[in-house]
């Protein structure tokens, strides 16, 4: 499949419309993500950046608006645009092995269990998880089922990314380990990555662009930076701290107050 | 390993106190506060099981009784996980069978007695109804709440590897509810024990519902002592195997449940 730009254009999406819990979540939202391309959305909780990436997805429509890959629209789930959901215990499926986790796009899609066994191996290994293959999901740590999703969404070769929180609901140290994880996979693949995180410090050492959405309802993309800098990053690095500090600035905006205790 | 080894040693000392314990209190009372047709002591029990174990008779009963619960569980089980599946799939077909479960689910097999006697007559299938209606009912209503508490997350996931609607459903939805379905297949596997006496009020020539209700006209309180016993240790050592077959083989559908 061949395209160069996955464009958001001018998106609406009210819930249970006409009813009293009726809410607007996204109003003229637009975003476009380029090609291979690590983008970060980054907002307060509850301002539609899991809607975005639902509608991204195929999961849901939106009432108005497009979301295309250059010109063909997405109107339904694909293998293309897999996604990483932060609730591993109900994204993996619990009654299947780590490794059949894995194979279970492959299979299917009619590939026989012999070849699918063979692929997910090469893709366990390369999340680091091709000891623990035959262990169940409630028998893996936080940390491991992150890795044994992101092995079942890379095995099919997808060409976005997409990452709800994945990493959110991880101890700091793993999740740090996993973040350094998965910059090394995507500099070795390129795929396109689409994360959501409500971590400031997370999206400036991972995305090279990072969008700040504004405060719900009716939420829409505020800004975006661009943070050209070489990775592995360090927070401490003057040019990622300065960025650090302008992101952050323009997220305070949104919460309406100081992200630093007084 | 040692400690389970020691959990079990434990477990089942503290059975046997209970119910020795249990025993001596029916000892007690049927010696000094009862008039003996009314309240047969253990050991008249115990002297009238050993004669039927020896005669046969007790088997020939306990055989008939089991393959009649069998057989109605067995297509309630099936039925049941169909129906439920139906229900808890497709909105409005849940909406529409929601009531009507409810209304069922209070109406007890006992109630149903002389309708299956009218609608099946006084055989067997007669029998094999009152069975089947106690389990098919609760079957309905736990894979129905199986499959439609899948979470939404695991479907999205499917999806997005590819799944059709109909891999979803064998795939994923199916396994989803095997936790609620085992569930329900052990709680209507009571209900069934309970059904054999109803079921076999009806002109029944034999089991153990057959032998309490046919004591009761001969005053033999002892054999229907007999007969609940029987049916006590039955369901109880039933229960225990299932159980332990789901702990053995299911293990994987049940262990993530307690992680939920």
């Amino acid at each position: 499949m061949s395209w160069d730009e996955l464009v958001v254009e001018n998106i609406s999406l009210t819930f249970n419309k006409g009813r009293a819990n009726e809410y607007r979540a996204l109003e003229n939202a637009t975003m476009k993500v380029r090609r291979g391309e690590f983008y970060c959305l980054l907002g307060p909780s509850g301002c539609g950046k899991s809607t975005i990436l639902n509608l991204i997805a195929g999961f849901a429509q939106p009432d108005s608006g497009v979301v295309r890959m250059d010109r063909q629209r997405i109107v339904d789930a694909g293998t293309e645009r897999v996604m990483v959901f932060q609730d591993a215990s109900s994204a993996l499926f619990p009654w299947l092995r780590t490794h059949q986790n894995v194979e279970f796009g492959l299979t299917v899609q009619g590939l026989s269990t012999a070849g699918a066994a063979k692929r997910a191996m090469s893709y366990l290994d390369l999340v680091g998880l091709k000891e623990h293959a035959h262990k169940f999901p409630y028998e893996l740590s936080g940390g491991m089922k992150q890795r044994c999703q992101l092995a079942r969404a890379l095995v099919l070769e997808p060409e976005i990314l997409l990452m709800d929180e994945p990493f959110a609901a991880l101890d700091a140290i793993s999740k740090r380990i996993m973040q350094k994880e998965l910059l090394r996979i995507w500099q070795q693949y390129r795929m396109t990555v689409v994360y959501i995180t409500h971590d400031v410090n997370e999206a400036v050492l991972l995305a090279q662009r990072v969008a700040v959405m504004c405060r719900g309802p009716g939420s829409t993309i505020k800004e975006e930076f661009e943070i050209d800098q070489s990775y592995p990053r360090r927070l401490t690095d003057g040019a990622v701290s300065k960025i650090l500090e302008q992101i952050e600035a323009s997220l305070e905006a949104e919460v309406g107050s100081s992200l630093y205790a007084d | 390993m040692p400690t389970n080894l020691h959990n079990i040693l434990r477990h089942m000392a503290i059975a046997t106190v209970s119910i020795t314990f249990a025993i001596f209190c029916w000892a007690l009372f049927a010696a000094n506060f009862a008039y003996p047709d009314l309240v047969p002591s253990p050991s008249d029990t115990f002297m009238t099981a050993t004669g039927m174990i020896r005669s046969g008779d007790l088997f020939v009963h306990v055989g008939v009784s089991l393959e009649r619960v069998l057989v109605g569980y067995l297509v309630g089980c099936i039925l049941g996980v169909l129906i439920g599946a139906l229900i808890g799939r497709i909105k409005i077909v849940g909406q529409f069978a929601e009531p009507l479960l409810q209304l069922m689910r209070p109406i007890s097999p006992v109630a149903l007695v002389p309708l299956s006697i009218i609608w099946f007559g006084i055989g067997d299938m007669s029998r094999y109804f009152i069975i089947f209606y106690g389990v098919v009912i609760i079957m309905i209503m736990n894979t129905a709440a199986g499959v439609s508490a899948t979470p939404n997350i695991r479907l999205n996931a499917a999806r997005c590897l590819g799944a059709s609607r109909q891999q979803i459903f064998r795939r994923i939805i199916i396994p989803s509810a095997v936790p609620y379905i085992l569930t329900g297949m052990r709680v209507s596997l009571g209900f069934a024990f309970m059904g054999i006496v109803a079921a076999e009020m009806i002109a029944a020539q034999s089991g153990i519902g057959y032998l309490i209700m046919q004591s009761r006209m001969l005053l033999r309180t002892d054999i229907m002592f007999v007969g609940l016993v029987t049916l006590g240790v039955l369901g109880a050592v039933i229960d225990g195997v299932f159980k332990l077959a789901i702990d053995r083989t299911m293990r994987r559908y049940m262990e993530y449940q307690v992680n939920i």
